[in-house]
């Protein structure tokens, strides 16, 4: 019984990423002494927040047997349009800053679905270009970094920063940090949305289009969804930038975008779509986010950080690649052995 | 009582007539055959029917109201299901995912998945399949694949259920437990659509026939008054005259095979695929390889036409002169050809033109001229096209994609021509292909062996080929070749039972 529940567990499909990632943390508490404090988790979540959201809508995307080029040029601009809308001390501005930020990353994801699913244009070409359009109306809207946060949204980073905000959200969030609520209602929502429908069409469409429409899928709505929801996890990693930074800048995200597309490997997620899920995301987007801290701590030039990345992603293609070789051989091996049995 | 009505429906295809006022009835309960040529149509009807293409006139009715289906969902969820060949199903699900794909039922918001599972319990247990519900798809073998494919068209309790082609990939065994479920079915009232080229599973399974030539009704028997007759069915699909030929073409060759042999195997095996395997081929004979579908057969063409890097053991003699086979290029060096199984994925490039695809060996040889002498090419080509009979609407410009089955097979087989053959291997080449091109290329293999003193080896799931064209077949079980047929010898009889031997004996071995 025992070893069948052993197999069980190590058959699963996150199971060898968050082994590694329990060797970077291990290797990070070596590196940096007080890792297990309170002050350095809230520092950590507050910093590895960004790449965690924007992952898990890229992974979506990456199921479905696309992906997302735009998300970087998205978050910029949402962080555009947010600061330049909202005003520090009018609670409304900021309210009107959030429906109107909402409603262009719906736009956005909805550019991008249509162009992809639809008009069946290779997502690659399609999120390049988009992210140039994102670009560009960032730069119209706020041609320089700046803006301002209205107050409340603030609490999105930091609760103490709210005027008359209630005592004991306050104190909640000196333990737990606004955005990782945010980080485990989405990956709430992730769970009981494994038992949809689109789910299920998810990865269905990410594993086999074709087969998937002979059977009445309707994949052109199943990729415009994916891209939507991608959107709406670019705009809240926006609010919370916002937050952090009370500006908008229209090159913020540039850096972000390979990340998430690096994070969604290495945590498992396929580029040929149909395998991985917003586990492999997130602890894609941790695995990076130690190894940057690593390389820090050993005091490596930044600029090793994203040579490092690199390495990492090629190095975790490299391990599915093996893992695929070694189970042909284990196959062939098999045969061979039942070869050898029947042959009298 | 009429289910289904099928009236002059028209489809075109870039001009091109798939169709041509096709009508057709189904009856409850009541097994309903479409034979053709590849090209008659026959399956463009079942995909207009279903919905996964729209008729440019005509009508549709259903239960006596008038339908057009726009997908193969509403068509299922309206009581029409289809069987399609394992072109429907996706690999990083498990089997129960699948079945259930697109008819999920919902617990609410969520879906249902214990329902799901009990769907596909069921559903497998009516075809007395043992596949497992939990296995992902793509660790299924091809022909349970096609059983899950069928599974996935039965759960929702079709009123009509069409199967194009389902016993394709399937073994006997299994052929004979589909065809017991849809005996079942009828009695239950279902009416069923049933096209398969294997001309013996129509006439015995069902009720009434259509034929089909060139898109157009080219003939109808209702076995309630009619008699089964083979002859008179072909003759329907080839508008020619086939009485009585049936008989063994080989008696119609000008001569015997030489004794001088052409290729000798020598305890060929590799893995568990093909188990210290020895034969030889003599010049001028077309060697059959029989026996139950995946026994080796396919894998013995590969490896006699160098796909396999290693092999266990095995060593090869072509007149004579010894030579590796562990790699493609060194058998077409040596003139051993294969027509392979899967000819859109391994033997044809479909986006390109029947010119290209011809020429392409030719361009891989090593002593080719830097400019491609286009024009003698082109002459080739359609000396090619010309010797094998492939009719295309834009001569050798034609893009391989929209030929019929039959023709794109022949063009597989000319890209050979320009060489000189020693061996060709045929690894089921008539699968998917109509009567017509099927005679077209028999004849030509028998031709080509008659003069040119070459060999054919021809492995056919269909004993018929078998019978009509081979001079001598090797029956297969379990990668070991356990007979030897010749001459008058090879029988339907004969084929079956030695096939069917190789089971017996591992009933008996097991205790």
């Amino acid at each position: 019984m025992k070893m069948e529940n052993l197999k069980k567990v190590t058959s699963m499909q996150n199971f060898s990423s968050f082994v590694i990632l329990l060797i970077m943390l291990v290797i990070t508490t070596v590196l940096q002494d007080n890792f297990f404090t309170l002050g350095s988790f809230i520092s950590n979540v507050n910093a590895f927040a960004p790449l965690i959201l924007l992952s898990i809508g890229q992974s979506i995307v990456m199921i479905s047997g696309a992906i997302d080029l735009s998300n970087g040029a998205m978050l910029s601009l949402m962080t555009c349009i947010l600061a330049s809308t909202m005003q520090a001390d009018n609670p409304l501005s900021g309210v009107k800053a959030l429906l109107i930020a909402l409603a262009a990353a719906l736009v956005c994801g909805l550019l991008n679905g249509f162009a992809v699913g639809f008009m069946k244009e290779p997502p690659v070409i399609v999120t390049f270009a988009t992210s140039y359009m994102f670009l560009g109306a960032g730069l119209f809207i706020l041609p320089r970094p700046g803006g301002n946060c209205a107050n409340w949204v603030l609490g999105f980073y930091n609760m103490s920063l709210v005027e008359n905000a209630p005592g004991w959200l306050i104190g909640l969030t000196r333990y737990v940090p606004p955005v990782f609520l945010v980080i485990l209602l989405v990956v709430g929502v992730a769970m009981v949305m494994r038992r949809t429908r689109f789910m299920r069409y998810l990865y269905a469409t990410g594993s086999n289009e074709a087969s998937a429409y002979a059977t009445g899928i309707n994949t052109a709505k199943i990729r415009i969804i994916a891209y939507l929801i991608n959107a709406v996890c670019v705009f809240l990693t926006a609010v919370y930038l916002v937050a952090q930074n009370r500006s908008g800048d229209y090159q913020l995200g540039d850096a972000y975008t390979l990340r998430t597309i690096a994070a969604a490997v290495i945590g498992g997620v396929s580029m040929s779509g149909g395998r991985g899920d917003v586990f492999s995301a997130i602890i894609g987007a941790l695995i990076s986010s130690l190894v940057n801290k690593i390389i820090f701590f050993a005091n490596l030039p930044t600029a090793y950080q994203t040579l490092i990345s690199g390495l990492i992603v090629i190095a975790a293609l490299g391990v599915s690649f093996l893992y695929s070789y070694l189970d042909e051989r284990k196959k062939i091996k098999e045969l061979r052995g039942k070869a050898e049995v029947q042959n009298e | 009582m009429v289910i289904l009505e099928v009236k002059n429906i028209t489809k075109r295809f870039n001009g091109v007539h798939a169709l041509d006022q096709a009508s057709l009835r189904c009856k409850r309960g009541k097994i309903t055959g479409l034979l053709g040529a590849n090209g008659s149509g026959k399956s463009t009807l079942s995909k207009i029917i279903t919905g996964v293409y729209h008729a440019d006139s005509g009508e549709i009715s259903f239960e006596g109201k008038q339908v057009s289906f726009s997908n193969p969902a509403e068509s299922k969820k309206n009581g029409i299901s289809m069987v399609f060949q394992n072109m429907s199903l996706i690999d990083d699900l498990t089997v129960w995912q699948n079945i259930v794909l697109g008819c999920e039922d919902k617990k609410g918001m969520l879906l249902d998945d214990e329902a799901a599972k009990k769907k596909a319990r069921d559903v497998l247990l009516e075809l007395s399949s043992d596949i497992e519900i939990n296995s992902r798809l793509s660790q299924l073998s091809t022909s349970d694949m096609q059983i899950v494919e069928i599974a996935k068209a039965m759960v929702y309790e079709p009123k009509l259920l069409i199967l194009d082609e389902p016993t394709a990939s399937l073994e006997n065994k299994q052929a004979e437990r589909l065809f017991e479920c849809m005996h079942s079915l009828a009695d239950k009232g279902v009416a069923m659509i049933f096209t398969s080229h294997r001309m013996k599973e129509v006439m015995e399974m069902c009720d009434e026939v259509y034929v089909f030539k060139n898109g157009k009704n080219a003939g109808y028997l209702d076995f309630e008054k009619d008699d089964r007759d083979e002859d008179v069915v072909v003759s329907m699909i080839t508008g020619k005259d086939r009485k009585g030929k049936i008989v063994s073409d080989r008696r119609k060759k000008e001569r015997a095979p030489l004794a001088e042999k052409m290729l000798e195997v020598k305890d060929l095996s590799y893995l568990s695929y093909l188990r210290h395997i020895s034969f030889d081929v003599k010049k001028g004979e077309i060697l059959g390889i029989g026996g139950l579908t995946g026994q080796g057969q396919e894998e013995l063409m590969l490896a006699l036409a160098g796909y396999y890097r290693q092999l266990d053991s095995g060593t090869f003699y072509l007149e004579q002169e010894q030579l590796q086979l562990n790699r493609p290029s060194r058998a077409i060096e040596k003139g051993i050809f294969l027509v392979p199984g899967d000819r859109n994925k391994e033997g044809l490039f479909l986006k390109h033109s029947i010119y290209h695809n011809v020429i392409f060996p030719k361009l891989a040889s090593r002593k080719h001229p830097i400019v491609i002498p286009k024009k003698k090419y082109q002459v080739l080509c359609e000396e090619a096209m010309d010797t094998l009979s492939v009719a295309a609407l834009h001569g050798t410009d034609t893009q391989v994609m929209s030929l019929s089955g039959g023709n794109a097979q022949k063009i597989v087989v000319a890209k050979w021509l320009n060489f000189q053959t020693k061996v060709m291997l045929l690894s089921d080449p008539a699968k998917g292909v109509d009567i017509g091109a099927k005679e077209d290329l028999y004849a030509f293999m028998r031709n080509m062996v008659n003069t040119e003193n070459n060999s054919v080896i021809l492995y056919a799931s269909d004993s018929d080929e078998l019978i009509q064209y081979c001079d001598r077949v090797l029956i297969m079980y379990e990668g070991k070749i356990i007979g030897e047929l010749t001459g008058d010898d090879i029988n339907e009889e004969a084929i079956q039972a030695m096939g069917l031997k190789g089971v017996q004996h591992k009933g008996a071995r097991t205790r």
